[in-house]
């Protein structure tokens, strides 16, 4: 990276789904090794450390993106279980699922 | 008067290309639909091309090479089974690249690395001079 301390917010979404909530951020140019997910009480929090380089002796003809590091805080919902979550890293996606607190799931009530 | 339809969208892209860097008039593109953004890279031996791609593979991506030129563009996914329109099989976007020598299409490679995809094309050795004869 150019510039080490430079940070960008990556582009994110959160999902809920009936028993999770899924969140899916776009951190191109970012492996497993270069990133850090740290659980605080609700807030999740992402952070990126990759160091690019272009390869030595090339000019830079055109550049309409560029290599960032990522960094990230995600307050969960009240009824997501930050002991269950899982996390990937899969070109240049990550995906962060967290399940549901059992007891805040609906129930279907059978009518006598 | 119609204003709208003096907006040119690449109009802008092509100032942007035209004018200041000198380096941006060498790789001079092409484009269409919403393309991914690319960084080019420079060197007298070869030419660097970075897309960022984010969630894609190798079967997403099609690239084809032109002695002096490379497209890359959007593969669609053909669902299994049924036929689709063709105007859904047609790639979402596609870009071509102009480039500034000629390239080796033997020696090119390109390879996917955490959604990024990196083109790397060496300059094709000089065409030897031929000398033609002539008949009669």
């Amino acid at each position: 990276m150019n510039n080490e301390e430079k940070f960008t917010v990556p582009s994110a979404t959160l999902v809920e789904k009936p028993a999770e909530y899924e969140l899916r951020a776009e951190v191109p140019g970012i492996g497993k090794e270069d990133a850090e997910l740290h659980m605080e009480g609700k807030t999740l929090t992402l952070k990126t450390h990759a160091k690019y380089q272009n390869p030595a002796g090339f000019k830079v003809a055109a550049q309409e993106f560029e290599r960032v590091n990522y960094s990230m805080s995600v307050d969960l919902p009240d009824m997501a279980d930050p002991s269950a979550l899982s996390a990937k890293l899969e070109n240049g996606i990550l995906t962060v699922v967290v399940k549901k607190r059992p007891e805040t799931q609906a129930k279907k009530i059978d009518i006598l | 008067m119609n204003t709208l339809m003096n907006i040119d969208p690449w109009g802008l892209l092509d100032e942007l290309f035209n004018t200041g860097s000198r380096t941006f008039r060498t790789v001079k593109a092409r484009v269409a639909g919403r393309f991914p953004p690319v960084n080019v890279l420079l060197d007298d031996n070869a030419v660097i091309i970075d897309l960022e791609l984010p969630g894609k593979t190798a079967k997403d991506v099609e690239l084809s090479l032109e002695p002096q030129a490379v497209t890359i563009a959007d593969k669609p996914a053909i669902p299994e089974g049924e036929a689709k329109p063709a105007a859904e099989m047609r790639p979402a976007w596609s870009r071509r690249l102009e480039l500034p020598f000629r390239v080796d299409a033997d020696k090119a490679n390109a390879k996917f690395a955490n959604g990024i995809l990196r083109i790397e094309l060496p300059k094709a050795d000089a065409p030897a001079v031929r000398k033609i004869a002539i008949a009669g």
